[in-house]
């Protein structure tokens, strides 16, 4: 809800359950479990591109939100945003230690570092639809019309980064370009991005 | 890659931040932000307002069907008592943040030394600016750190203090440096970082690093 104070009060559930495993509350964790696990899960299927990695993965992130909870800051995002920040992380410390030039199964079967899928075609239109809106969808299509803002190879690339785990060198290969050009572009991508975030 | 492409200017912080938070580093370059991540609190804001700013992409990912992992989670985590080793007795004190607060500095003191003899982890903290050198030996074997400690004091009500940081990413106090010589038991392995921070007097007072970060130094094998 960052850059939203005061406009929307949304009970932050997940919040609520870091609180509680700060004090040790081992049903928290369950209860966080529970409500969490599949969007989690989620994030280490996309990243890790099996199943295998991903609930190993999944176990070690658990691990971690326990260990970690106090750092949870309310002041400075959701706690739902803060358990994909530390799963997110945790699938790139795998993705960064094994192979660097790594070839991963998707679900689909191919190999995601050769298949030529756009993951930018493939984001929603931020036009608002007769289907509900939710405060996150909204907030999400926010941050999708600054990346569609972006040339559309960097928006691309961004894409691959985030939601994948792609590196600069990866996405060097991928779009056949020098590394430091992939470097220089994305670093100039980022930065438009925070500037169209901040507007 | 020949082509006349002006010098990649090196990116500030901000931009560091962002490529650390999106995953586009490798190697070194992921390792290193990572570790400047656990000890330097303010290049740790930049990236959490990074991943705030990002959050929203997570809408993105799909659920996805997880089976009930909590059993394999708890028994990773609360172990049955009888079982817990020394090290995971330690673990438990010092990985929750919200007791570490509790928890007293070791204030660590001068132990004659005797020669290490079996393999060896090294690491070398230097701080330029306060001609501050560090040196960090551990004997696997025994299980012992030794410190060697050079240059300024601290400083009135100041301390140095030494931290470990491991795969969880949580900054471990080592305990408040203030012999020039010391031996410490200590549980550590290569990889692991080790940070040299300036804190109050008698150390942290909250369990992690909030003075400024001087030194940070990988433990590799001699």
């Amino acid at each position: 809800m960052i850059g939203q104070k005061g406009l929307t009060i949304v009970a932050d559930d997940i919040a609520l359950l870091l609180n509680r495993i700060t004090r040790q509350d081992k049903n928290a964790l369950r209860a966080l479990y529970n409500q969490a696990a599949p969007k989690l899960m989620g994030i280490l299927m996309r990243m890790l591109g099996n199943r295998p990695d991903a609930e190993d993965a999944l176990q070690d992130v658990m691990i971690k939100i326990w260990n970690r909870a106090a750092a949870f800051d309310p002041e400075k995002g959701t706690g739902m945003g803060w358990i994909c920040a530390v799963t997110r992380n945790h699938a790139l410390d795998c993705l960064r230690a094994s192979r660097p030039a790594r070839l991963r199964t998707t679900p689909s079967g191919g190999y995601s570092a050769d298949d030529h899928d756009d993951p930018i075609a493939r984001l929603p239109d931020p036009t608002p639809g007769a289907e509900e809106q939710s405060l996150a969808r909204m907030e999400m299509l926010r941050v999708v019309a600054c990346i569609k803002e972006l040339p559309e190879d960097r928006a691309t690339a961004v894409q691959g980064a985030y939601l994948q785990g792609l590196s600069y060198q990866e996405l060097a290969s991928r779009f056949d370009v020098p590394l430091n050009t992939m470097r220089t572009w994305l670093r100039r991508a980022l930065i438009s991005l925070k500037e169209c975030l901040e507007k | 890659m020949s082509e006349q492409t002006p010098q990649t200017p090196i990116p500030d912080d901000d931009v560091l931040a962002a490529e650390y938070v999106l995953g586009l580093l490798d190697g070194d370059d992921w390792q290193a932000a990572k570790a400047r991540c656990a000890v330097d609190g303010s290049f740790a804001q930049l990236v959490q307002a990074w991943e705030a700013r990002l959050a929203p992409l997570n809408e993105l990912y799909e659920n996805a069907d997880a089976p009930d992992l909590m059993p394999q989670i708890e028994a990773q985590l609360f172990p049955a008592p009888q079982q817990r080793s020394r090290k995971s007795w330690l673990w438990g004190l010092l990985s929750g943040t919200a007791v570490a607060a509790a928890i007293g500095v070791a204030i660590l003191v001068f132990v004659p030394a005797a020669p290490p003899t079996g393999p060896v982890l090294q690491a070398e903290l230097v701080a330029t600016d306060r001609e501050l050198v560090l040196q960090a030996r551990f004997d696997v074997a025994a299980t012992e750190l030794r410190v060697t400690l050079r240059g300024q004091d601290a400083g009135a009500d100041l301390d140095y203090e030494l931290w470990v940081i491991d795969e969880t990413e949580v900054p471990r106090s080592l305990g408040v440096v203030r012999a020039a010589e010391l031996a410490l038991p200590a549980e550590l392995a290569q990889g692991q970082v080790l940070a040299i921070s300036l804190e109050p007097a008698g150390g942290s007072p909250t369990g992690l690093p909030t003075g400024d970060v001087l030194a940070v130094a990988e433990l590799s094998e001699s």
